[in-house]
């Protein structure tokens, strides 16, 4: 409407203007107008100085400018304006215009209609827009999605693209067209671009060769009502029989509120079943879901909700992910300084547990120490390890109730560097001899802790008995999954009877998360936390006596409550635990024809990363042919090597990564990656018009939408790309310049006569 | 709401059964009625220690005072000094009897009991003491004699435990090498017949035996000691009449049930 009531007033559309430059046009010098127009100024002056010395000042300057007015209109009326256009030679540029071909355009969001529908009907070729274009330029039709095809007729488009990648669209166009007069790009997508290229080179490279983009924006922003699972956060591979918690991002709008399951499947198989209720509004939020995988190796797992009545899309409710389950064992070396029962009922808890091996170390007396569940019989012979070797060879490490001062500065030292350097999982449990009690907080070990060891807290004569329950917020975590559904979970938590502290802790480290808290006299008190350190996790269970779980008169003999608990949280304490060797990649799922980036952190036995490494990765794809690829330093950083490749086939890849250094062999280890159709199309489907607005703008270009298509022939005509010729477009007629001369006089008319001069 | 915990717990009275059994003349020759396991308030124990020396204290019948009591408390803190000075372990000093049937048991992880060959469990302390064991728990029997206590034993214990079989523990067991090397099973005669010098049995146990009951997963959940008195050796242990192998071997092999019973 403001741009036809402007095109009524000015003659010409806004876009004449900012396409074009003002000029004087008159074949009078402009000098000699500008004189005359002063001239004229100077007698109206003078006429109104004389005519009357009785009209008060401000109505005599009040007729100046009215008459000033007028003639600053015909001074410019007479200098000719107009607009030097640079316009298209008919029929001797090329228009490219692109037409996204994915199958985000099958989205029937146009009244019912589909989005490919709606841009086939608007560039039909018997249509009056391409009829328009056809005139004025050399049209060339492309469908783009991954890649770019050249097609003579929309009509020739199916709407099948996995993939939509604008910035390959650009380039490509662009490159196709180079030897052409070309015009200018036109863009006819929903935007939903899902490559991940970056659009600022091709944009910036349009803009330099001065070929404007014009968008076409077809789709709706508001897609609703529809649930869309847009992101799966998953460990890359997970100890056999681990419970893993994957955390899914879900938007949902129209279906705020609502409570719908949350199936997990693995090949057919439903893992699990949670209830959720979708977020309200357009922000996505997070939800959990907790599953267990038997079978080891690579599984692809499934997550959905199922399609509800009215959704826009159905394709965008599951997503898959890719989930190595590792049928290793984990070594976890459980020192002890005192017997106690917790070293019994721990190692019982999982002595079933084929995955966990937890080799135990009790010091019975003095010096003197009982070893269970070692290999040979030199295994901790000494006692405690003393090297850095001897005690990276486990991935966890448990302290019991022992004194600081047993240990030597160094082993002290090493404690540390077990989870910063190597990367280890410690878990310190509460005791007569451990926390504050057994000297701790000013050792090495007490910055490591998740919580804050106050030397001042130190009291040999501290018991309390807590109620130990989850703590906000955490009942999710996959240490505290006592269940199989998070309300049961929750109700076994309400109904454990009571474990007691020796030592208080109420505080824990900024960046550390309480998992379990201790309600009883003195607290709330923190039983289980656990934070990141170094490369490695910390962990505090402060309860000396968790075996009352086992053995509480009002635990059933059948309940399973102490095993569970112990194999989540020490499986959990291993599960992140690096190798000398560790190899990860951009994307565990990627479409065939996509590149993927593996990159490998290698280090030596000690966990000090070498830079000089031959790294060699075997990639074994579906068809079971090698491919060598190796992998180079990146320099950015020590220890790290990448590659790329470019899966042709689609199925599961497998990557076998081999580091050697001078004939000495560092690591091995495994990865994969499934190549295949990742229905990427469908997530993030609604219309982008923020993006197809950026395209448009930075290069020069105009954004459109179906309805406002019709000036588009026109519009496209104005570029300096091409063949072009040099247009001027007169203003001196424009209508507002009438109206203003007539109002001007209008206005000094009225006032003369007001004041008896007319 | 919190249980019970330890340091509420109280600990039975152990004269007023024997004053009971005497005035009311229910002495060792007498008949088959269970002797009654009175217990009444007495005093606290202390909360959060490691370890406490635990005795079974269980219905029985035929004798002047009940069986559970024999040589307690004197054997229990006399080991529990030995036990105290010889490991790093955090015990409490003193006895601590509890009640097969009494919730409170199952706080105990190890329960020493003696004299079994007159055991008569009721109902309710079969189904503590087989809860007990299968929770975890471990059962160490001492000072029965001959054969017709050994029968009343096992008849009690396949009340307990009927679908686990009592087995010989085989002589390389890891129990006897938890914290001393025990290389081979000793007759613990009782204190009269130590002090004298005269036949280490009794009845017609002329044989020590040390056997056993194994959960599913091969670990010890009762130790029978049958045909030996560990607790005559433990309790007169300071007497300097009392040989001193005897009370060695007794101490030697009580370590190592309380660290195996900790450990396994």
């Amino acid at each position: 409407m403001v741009a036809r009531v402007f095109e009524l007033l000015f003659k010409y559309r806004p876009l004449v203007f900012s396409r074009g430059d003002l000029v004087a046009a008159s074949p009078i010098p402009l000098g000699a107008i500008i004189a005359l127009g002063l001239v004229a100024l100077a007698l109206a002056g003078l006429a109104y100085r004389r005519a009357n010395a009785t009209l008060p000042p401000r109505v005599r300057v009040a007729l100046f400018g009215l008459r000033a007015g007028v003639v600053a209109v015909l001074v410019f009326c007479l200098s000719g304006p107009a607009l030097r256009l640079s316009t298209v030679v008919p029929q001797q540029n090329v228009l490219g215009i692109l037409i996204d071909d994915s199958r985000s355009m099958g989205v029937a969001d146009q009244d019912g209609q589909t989005r490919g529908a709606t841009a086939a009907a608007a560039f039909a070729p018997d249509g009056a827009l391409m009829r328009a274009l056809s005139q004025r330029f050399r049209v060339r039709l492309f469908g783009f999605s991954s890649s770019v095809t050249r097609t003579d007729s929309v009509t020739g488009l199916t709407f099948e693209g996995r993939r939509t990648d604008l910035a390959e669209a650009l380039s490509a166009a662009r490159r196709e067209l180079s030897t052409q007069p070309l015009a200018g790009l036109v863009v006819v997508s929903d935007g939903a671009d899902n490559a991940g290229a970056a659009l600022t080179e091709p944009l910036l490279a349009l803009a330099a060769d001065r070929i404007p983009v014009h968008t076409v924006g077809i789709g709706t922003e508001r897609f609703e009502p529809d649930i869309e699972l847009r992101r799966v956060a998953l460990p890359p591979s997970v100890l056999q029989g681990s419970v893993v918690v994957a955390e899914l991002s879900v938007q949902a709008p129209g279906f705020g509120g609502r409570t719908v399951p949350l199936v997990v499947e693995e090949e057919g198989k439903i893992l699990s079943r949670t209830e959720v209720r979708l977020p309200a509004g357009r922000e996505p939020a997070a939800v959990r879901a907790h599953f267990q995988v038997s079978e080891p190796g690579p599984r692809r797992v499934r997550f959905s909700i199922p399609a509800q009545e009215g959704e826009l899309l159905a394709e965008n409710n599951s997503v898959e992910a890719l989930l190595t389950v590792e049928p290793r064992v984990e070594r976890i070396l459980y020192f002890e300084g005192e017997p106690r029962f917790e070293v019994k009922f721990l190692r019982r808890a999982v002595a079933d547990d084929d995955r966990l091996e937890v080799v135990t170390l009790l010091r019975t007396a003095e010096d003197k120490f009982l070893r269970l569940g070692v290999t040979d019989s030199t295994e901790l012979a000494a006692g405690f390890p003393r090297t850095r070797a001897e005690l990276y060879r486990y991935r966890g490490l448990i302290l019991g109730s022992i004194e600081a001062s047993f240990f030597t500065h160094d082993q002290l030292q090493m404690l540390a560097d077990f989870v910063g350097v190597r990367g280890g999982g410690l878990l310190v449990l509460g005791g007569r001899k451990a926390l504050a009690n057994g000297g701790w907080a000013q050792t090495p070990l007490g910055d490591v802790l998740p919580v804050v060891v106050d030397p001042a807290a130190a009291d040999t004569t501290f018991f309390v008995e807590v109620a130990v329950r989850p703590a906000p917020l955490a009942l999710d975590h996959p240490v505290l999954q006592l269940r199989s559904t998070a309300e049961a979970s929750a109700a076994r938590w309400d109904s454990l009877p009571a474990l007691s502290l020796l030592s208080p802790v109420r505080e824990v480290k900024p960046g550390a998360n309480v998992l379990l808290t201790g309600n009883g006299p003195g607290g709330p008190y923190v039983v289980l936390a656990t934070q990141r350190y170094g490369r490695g996790r910390a962990m505090t269970l402060a309860a000396q006596d968790s075996w009352m779980w086992q053995m509480d008169a009002d635990i059933p003999l059948e309940d399973d409550t102490h095993e569970v608990f112990w194999r989540h949280l020490l499986r959990y304490l291993v599960s992140d635990v690096p190798r000398p060797l560790t190899a990860r990649l951009s994307a565990d799922r990627v479409e065939p024809g996509q590149a993927v980036t593996v990159t490998a952190d290698v280090a030596d036995s000690g966990y000090v990363q070498v830079n000089g490494a031959q790294v060699q990765a075997t990639i074994v794809d579906p068809a079971g042919a090698e491919h060598e690829v190796p992998l180079r330093w990146t320099v950015r950083r020590d220890g790290e090597y990448e590659a790329s490749w470019t899966p042709a086939l689609s199925g599961l890849h497998e990557l076998r990564v081999h580091a050697e250094q001078d004939g000495q062999v560092l690591g091995e280890t495994v990865v994969h990656f499934h190549a295949g159709d990742l229905g990427a199309e469908y997530f993030g489907a609604a219309l982008q018009e923020g993006t197809l607005r950026r395209i448009a703008e930075e290069t020069g270009g105009r954004y459109y939408t179906p309805s406002t298509l019709r000036t588009l022939p026109e519009d496209v005509a104005f570029t300096e790309s091409g063949a072009t010729v040099v247009e001027y477009r007169d203003l001196w007629d424009m209508p507002v310049l009438l109206l203003a001369l007539i109002g001007l006089l209008s206005g000094e008319w009225a006032l003369r006569k007001r004041r008896g001069l007319a | 709401m919190l249980r019970t915990s330890v340091h509420s717990r109280m600990r039975p009275a152990v004269l007023v059964p024997m004053l009971s059994a005497l005035l009311t003349g229910n002495g060792t020759g007498g008949g088959q009625e269970p002797a009654p396991q009175e217990q009444q308030p007495a005093q606290v124990i202390p909360p959060g220690r490691a370890f406490y020396f635990t005795r079974a204290v269980y219905t029985s019948y035929g004798r002047w005072r009940p069986s559970w009591a024999v040589d307690y408390p004197k054997a229990d803190v006399q080991f529990l000094y030995a036990l105290r000075r010889l490991t790093g372990l955090d015990a409490y000093e003193l006895e601590n009897p509890v009640a097969l049937d009494d919730p409170e048991l199952r706080r105990f992880p190890f329960l020493y009991a003696v004299e079994v060959g007159r055991m008569a469990l009721t109902e309710a302390e079969v189904d503590g003491l087989r809860g007990y064991l299968l929770a975890g728990g471990f059962l160490v029997v001492d000072d029965f004699w001959g054969t017709r206590e050994w029968e009343n034993f096992e008849s009690e214990m396949r009340r307990v435990l009927p679908e686990r079989a009592i087995v010989e523990l085989p002589q390389d067991h890891p129990l006897l090498n938890t914290f001393y090397g025990i290389d081979s099973i000793v007759q613990v005669p009782n204190v009269g017949n130590g002090m004298r010098g005269g036949p280490t049995w009794e009845r017609d146990g002329y044989v020590p035996h040390l056997r056993a009951i194994f959960d599913d997963g091969g670990r010890l959940m009762v130790l029978i000691s049958w045909n030996s008195d560990l607790g005559d050796a433990w309790e007169w242990a300071e007497n300097p009449h009392y040989p001193l192998p005897y009370s060695n071997y007794a101490i030697s092999l009580g370590v190592n049930l309380v660290l195996y019973g900790m450990s396994r």
